[in-house]
């Protein structure tokens, strides 16, 4: 009886073309969406070289020092920005179309104009301070050192404080680590939201079991068979379609939209059977909890997974950063938390205690989940004639 | 009766329309909390950790100087990593012990960094860079006190810098993020609720009756329209009561009242949109599917979720068959517009011209499908 109703479970849930486009198609086509939307947004927010102005004018031409530091800022393959020389009043009209992000004037000193505060403006005022900081390190050293140069030494000891200060760089050691693509995040939001979608699956499978949800039911529950038999061949039979879903999830996010999801094959696979149970779980529980027809319960479910996926940072990556440092409690009982944590901890960190701790409250939170409903279907009862 | 029934079913999911506002909310929130209004010129800081080992003046003082050119977060030293994956701070500066004693020595230890790979991280990285140069230059000739006079002073002065601008960007842009998020949520909550209703007055049993009841088709179908109307009312002024407490006194401003009337507009379209989908798609369990493509894809690919300026110029242009793209252009547009006059509106009235041709495509449509459907079914 195990195998023929898990045989039939799994012909009746591929027939089902709403359980297919909820829990496969529309992760696809949001995956899509999201491929589209932040293919360049790592790209737009690393520094890109901007362009300004120079307005000519005898006190910038006349300045070696300015002329060399302004070249070699505008020039190369790693330079800041790229400069045009020109006039005041095509300073302006370029300011003001937008194509400069702020033009130089030198008079009695530098003076910057920009058309409002930002990073670019910031960065660009930043570099014409380390150049007048340059100009008057060496001015300082010249003074200072001078006082007691012989003069035959003069020349040798401007030129080696010039070479010193132009020259010099600081060094630090970059410790970054390798993962920082924060956009993996959205993906595996995606991931988290098409595993607890999946609780439709295992939602409609139930559905079928109650006696107050269709006809099915009504014979269902008047059929000599044992109740758990059924059931559980059933949810294993929706956990296989889940599992299968989520598989060609993967491959479509690893080939297609090129989703890093670290070293660690193994342990993604064993997230995504978790976090698989806990859309399961979940499906179980609203389909027993709540006393309403099919469509109500979908609308139910599908309300629980986008505020949870909300808060994991679907819409808003840094969403799930806040609700981790404002309100953790929230994130550590919401399964597309955990799940896309999961995801992370392995993405950026490898396995560590973090992985297993988000492991370990999925499982958790799905084992309360099903002894939740499986007290709720024992105690089904319905009115006698 | 009808008009009553309308909202009968409309409080049956009364859930998703506060689902849909408690997310509005949380991002008019957080975006409202981000920022600090600021007018005239003034300097990004970038947000940087730093993780000090040492205690010397040298140490010190170069500390005190990123306090004053960046915003030093306080974090935990376990969750400095996941600060930096986020965004929350850009860099990491940790300064290992007995840094200050081996400045003066032949192998002085480093300084090791960690680094988002934004502009705000190239931007603290120019900080230190510049710091660490003249100390660097500076050590060699100079100790002690003296050392910590000299590169203070050299770095102590910034360039004059004027500003064009006399525009409150942060409160302009704090407003625009929130009415382009709100596309998602009128989207949203207005199709799903409207396809919802019709759909259950479609349904054919209701349908059959009410077709043979004594109700006046004509009246029947104004009802439905009205009732339509009013809940898409209602649901634009819950949205604007919100941009009023979390956006603040912009709203009270020429330019608030375009955000208004922009959202009006996009309300309406909305309104159509959804009373052209209830009458192309029938089965309930479809709508959910469809409302969420539509809603999602809109935010996604018109810049709702990621400001348009992020996105590729290909999704761009794919956008400008969405009505979103035109209501979000607009509230772009209004974040960089200096001074509301009629030629700096002009690109407005133009994106609120195509929302109404987008009115009337789907009215159009509408009518056009229904009479198709009614002589099929005849």
């Amino acid at each position: 009886m195990f195998f023929h109703n898990f045989i039939y479970s799994l012909k009746v849930l591929l027939g089902n073309k709403t359980l297919i486009f909820w829990s496969f198609a529309f992760p696809i086509v949001l995956g899509f969406l999201f491929n589209l939307a932040f293919k360049d947004i790592e790209k737009n927010e690393s520094f890109n070289t901007f362009d300004i102005a120079i307005i000519e004018s005898p006190q910038f031409s006349d300045d070696v020092f300015y002329k060399e530091a302004y070249k070699s800022l505008s020039n190369g393959d790693d330079r800041i920005f790229n400069i045009t020389m020109t006039n005041k009043d095509d300073a302006e009209k370029m300011l003001a179309d937008k194509e400069i992000t702020g033009y130089l004037e030198f008079l009695d000193s530098v003076s910057i104009t920009v058309n409002q505060s930002g990073i670019y403006e910031t960065i660009l005022r930043f570099v014409v301070d380390e150049i007048e900081s340059n100009k008057k390190m060496i001015s300082t050293l010249v003074k200072d050192k001078l006082q007691t140069a012989k003069p035959n030494e003069v020349a040798n000891i401007i030129e080696g404080i010039k070479d010193k200060v132009i020259n010099g760089n600081a060094t630090v050691i970059d410790k970054t680590r390798d993962n920082m693509s924060y956009t993996m995040i959205e993906y595996y939001t995606l991931i988290a939201m098409s595993a607890l979608y999946g609780g439709v699956i295992s939602m409609y499978i139930i559905n079928l079991k109650l006696a107050n949800m269709g006809s099915v039911g009504k014979r269902t529950a008047v059929a000599a068979i044992k109740k758990g038999t059924l059931i559980i061949s059933s949810l294993l039979a929706s956990y296989l379609v889940q599992l299968v879903e989520i598989a060609l999830i993967f491959i479509f996010t690893v080939f297609v939209l090129h989703v890093d999801y670290g070293n660690e094959i193994g342990f993604v696979i064993l997230t995504s059977l978790v976090g698989s149970l806990a859309g399961l779980a979940l499906g179980v529980l609203v389909a027993t909890l709540f006393k309403t027809n099919e469509n109500a319960k979908i609308g139910i479910l599908i309300a629980i997974t986008m505020l949870g996926c909300f808060l994991s940072g679907m819409m808003g990556i840094t969403m799930k950063y806040i609700v981790d440092t404002y309100a953790p409690f929230v994130n550590m009982i919401n399964p597309a938390s955990l799940i896309t944590d999961a995801f992370y901890a392995l993405y950026y960190y490898g396995v560590n205690n973090r992985f297993i701790q988000d492991i370990l409250s999925l499982i958790i939170i799905s084992a309360l989940m099903i002894i939740l409903s499986w007290r709720g279907l024992r105690r089904q009862k319905y009115d006698a004639v | 009766m009808l008009f009553k029934t309308f909202w009968k079913v409309v409080s049956k999911y009364k859930g998703t329309i506060i689902l849909y506002t408690v997310m509005l909310i949380c991002f008019g929130g957080i975006n409202m909390a981000a920022n600090n209004n600021t007018m005239g010129f003034s300097d990004v800081k970038p947000p940087i950790a730093i993780v000090n080992e040492d205690d010397s003046v040298i140490a010190n003082n170069l500390v005190n100087y990123l306090k004053d050119k960046s915003t030093i977060k306080d974090i935990d030293n376990n969750y400095l990593d996941d600060a930096l994956f986020y965004r929350d701070i850009s860099y990491i500066i940790y300064i290992p012990s007995e840094y200050g004693k081996s400045v003066f020595t032949e192998n002085p230890k480093t300084i090791e960094v960690k680094s988002s790979g934004d502009y705000k991280s190239t931007l603290a990285s120019n900080i230190l860079l510049a710091y660490l140069k003249v100390q660097d230059v500076y050590k060699d000739d100079y100790r002690g006190d003296e050392l910590i006079d000299k590169i203070n002073s050299n770095l102590d002065k910034s360039a004059n810098i004027k500003i064009k601008s006399k525009l409150d960007t942060t409160s302009v842009s704090n407003a625009s993020n929130y009415y382009s998020f709100a596309s998602y949520s009128i989207i949203a909550v207005i199709l799903f609720i409207i396809c919802l209703v019709m759909c259950s007055f479609n349904e054919k049993n209701v349908r059959r009756r009410t077709i043979i009841s004594s109700i006046n088709l004509s009246s029947y179908n104004m009802s439905l329209l009205g009732a339509s109307l009013l809940y898409g009312f209602v649901v634009f002024v819950l949205f604007n009561i919100l941009a009023l407490v979390l956006v603040g006194d912009i709203m009270f401003s020429l330019r608030g009242l375009v955000y208004v009337i922009n959202s009006f507009v996009f309300t309406i379209v909305t309104i159509c949109l959804s009373l052209l989908l209830s009458t192309l798609v029938k089965n309930k369990n479809a709508i959910s599917g469809i409302v969420n493509v539509v809603a999602l894809g809109s935010a996604f690919l018109c810049g709702a979720f990621v400001p348009a300026s992020m996105l590729p110029n290909s999704v761009l242009k794919f956008a400008h068959i969405l009505p979103a793209y035109y209501y979000i252009n607009t509230n772009d547009l209004l974040k960089s517009i200096e001074e509301i006059n009629y030629v700096n509106l002009e690109p407005i009235f133009k994106n609120m011209f195509i929302l109404v041709l987008f009115i009337l495509l789907f009215i159009i449509l509408n009518n056009i499908i229904s009479r198709l459907l009614r002589k099929r079914n005849s």
